[in-house]
């Protein structure tokens, strides 16, 4: 109980102090305007994708985007565009009927996330190795909890940073759309970045984990994003060579240790496969901050 | 060698390797309980190395720990009980200097208010109660090095490391900081390296010399120094008659060294003080030849010079 009280402390301490961190601030506002950035120009580009399609269909016009959203979703071009974004029948089907902006930013979100973690935790425990300050840690804790409560911490640093841009955007699509702008909605997209937040956990211990290989945070940074590169084009290469015989039907147990493969987990509706996802991706990320710490936990400080 | 009870910290044989070089070359020390010892030794000696192997920073090649008689460092045992002051290591930046003691006094298991009572008097006692809230970032060099040795007592553990704990601060605070230090002998079991001997002599009631990864002597300050004191004269030429001298304070005893021109007088502070001696003798050295300075002497700078 004294032990997990003490992971506490130090996960508070921890989010506190980045927060406050100028780096992690910067990152942090780079990220919700983004997400702005991001909402506002598919919004313009939704718009003209609707008015196109009024246009065919010889619809009234709309000022506001998302107000053909439904006879949208019923359109070929965009079940096809959204076939190949998926590259999941079981996820299109989920997704299908969603409101289109809540979609925007969930794709958003999943896909920046891994480049925002690394970014704002990357170099959190390089930096404490390099400067020493951990040595005013370890002979008040165990390095254990020393390194959980750092993750814990940065886990949620990156939910605030999740949900803040959540807020951001659904704050630009309000203002945007023509009624649709419900709090529906903006429930509906702070769920989406409740998703994309367990998507980070295995991100954040890869990032976290390497962070404990080095004293140097810009080098610990660096090699979060070669790690994450390199996680997804393994990812792709995985896909690439899956197959139903021979050496070819053991590639999916690999895909089992990269994030990516557990990302389409997060985009179903159902709660079996949402419970499946989140436990394999928090189970990576403690793997690959277990992984880590084991070199930590036998170097000098 | 005592043993563990009598004991805070034993280290046996102690080997740390770094390729083919030995930091540690099996240094052998005991340090009594509630003694201030003086880690005394050349730069390289081994004496940093020594501290962070006790605080389970370093992992030995070889050779036993055994901290307040529970085994070497493990957080789960010795939490709370055992502080460093670590050579080269900052704080957080981003952090007040009050909100960290208090997050340190925590994790050593006090209560919140326990901890802020005790992180208040700390840094009240560093001479910081005006800057509790300031950002390490904006304190001075000077300031920093008080938050560490400050953090060092939050809720007054049984062992406290310090490395170089004076350097860095300036001649005032050094005053105060060795006179805080030197309160809490018989209560506290401290450990000092420093290379400053005159701190060390002042501060500490035991010493031990380290060389070269080894302990060469280990002894309470009065082995080490004897019961004589001594001054020294920095003259402008050699005193023609050291005899008159002697005969000026009976008892005592002087050594012209060429090199630096200076006369050590050494006497038996119980038999005679130093104001006396200087009464009695300076109107005797100022008839022979000038005298630029007069200074109290360092038997323990003496003795280590002809130890190591």
């Amino acid at each position: 109980m004294n032990g997990l009280k003490q992971v506490w402390r130090v996960a508070c301490y921890e989010w506190f102090d980045a927060l406050r961190s100028r780096r992690a601030l910067v990152v942090l506002l780079l990220y919700m305007t983004a997400a702005v950035c991001n909402m506002y120009w598919s919004i313009n580009l939704l718009h003209k994708l609707e008015n196109e399609l009024v246009t065919v269909l010889q619809l009234p016009p709309s000022e506001h985007a998302g107000v053909v959203s439904t006879t949208l979703w019923k359109s070929k071009p965009f079940q096809r565009m959204m076939k190949e974004v998926t590259q999941n029948d079981l996820v299109l089907k989920d997704i299908t009927g969603k409101h289109p902006v809540e979609l925007i930013y969930a794709w958003f979100a999943f896909f920046y996330t891994p480049l925002l973690v690394v970014l704002v935790a990357g170099n959190r425990i390089a930096e404490d190795l390099g400067s020493g300050a951990v040595r005013y840690m370890i002979f008040r804790i165990s390095r254990s909890s020393w390194t959980i409560g750092k993750f814990i911490g940065q886990v949620l640093m990156i939910g605030f940073a999740l949900v803040l841009s959540s807020v951001g955007a659904y704050a630009v699509a309000k203002y945007r759309l023509a009624g649709s702008g419900t709090p529906d909605l903006f429930l509906n997209m702070l769920e989406w970045s409740v998703r994309a937040w367990v998507f980070s956990f295995p991100y954040l211990g890869l990032a976290m984990g390497l962070s404990h290989l080095t004293k140097s945070g810009s080098k610990a940074t660096v090699m979060g994003i070669f790690a994450i590169a390199i996680c997804f084009v393994v990812s792709i290469l995985l896909r690439h060579f899956t197959g139903d015989s021979g050496w070819r039907a053991y590639v999916p147990y690999l895909s089992l240790l990269v994030p990516e493969y557990h990302k389409m987990y997060m985009w179903r509706n159902a709660l079996a496969p949402l419970v499946t996802g989140t436990v394999y991706l928090m189970t990576l990320g403690f793997c690959y901050l277990l992984a880590g710490y084991a070199v930590f936990r036998r170097r000098d400080v | 060698m005592c043993n563990a009870m009598e004991n805070a910290i034993v280290t046996t044989d102690l080997v740390k390797r770094y390729g083919a070089r030995r930091a540690l070359d099996g240094l052998t020390l005991a340090v009594p309980r509630f003694a201030v010892l003086g880690l005394v030794g050349p730069n390289g000696a081994g004496k940093t190395t020594w501290m962070m192997s006790v605080a389970g920073f370093l992992h030995l090649s070889s050779g036993t720990v055994n901290l307040l008689g529970s085994g070497p460092f493990d957080a789960d045992v010795h939490r709370g009980r055992i502080t460093i002051l670590p050579q080269d290591s900052e704080l957080p930046l981003e952090s007040h200097p009050l909100e960290l003691l208090v997050h340190y006094g925590l994790l050593q298991g006090l209560t919140q208010q326990e901890a802020t009572r005790s992180a208040q008097a700390m840094l009240t006692e560093v001479h910081l109660g005006d800057r509790l809230n300031a950002p390490i970032r904006s304190l001075s060099h000077g300031m920093r090095k008080r938050v560490m040795i400050a953090q060092c007592f939050i809720g007054f553990p049984e062992v406290v490391l310090l490395d170089e704990p004076l350097s860095g601060l300036d001649p005032r605070e050094v005053a105060h900081m060795r006179a805080f230090l030197t309160r809490r002998r018989g209560r506290q079991t401290i450990v000092i390296s420093s290379h400053n001997l005159h701190d060390i002599e002042v501060m500490c009631d035991h010493i031990a010399f380290v060389e070269k990864g080894r302990t060469i002597r280990f002894a309470t300050l009065e082995e080490v120094i004897g019961t004589d004191s001594s001054l020294v004269y920095g003259l402008t030429s050699e005193p023609g008659n050291l005899d008159a001298l002697s005969a000026a304070v009976p008892g005592a005893s002087f050594t012209f060294q060429k090199d630096t021109s200076e006369l050590v007088c050494r006497y038996d502070p119980r038999q005679v003080t130093a104001e006396a001696i200087n009464a009695k003798l300076l109107p005797v050295l100022l008839a022979q030849c000038g005298v630029r300075t007069v200074a109290q002497g360092s038997n323990l700078e003496t003795e280590y010079l002809r130890t190591t």
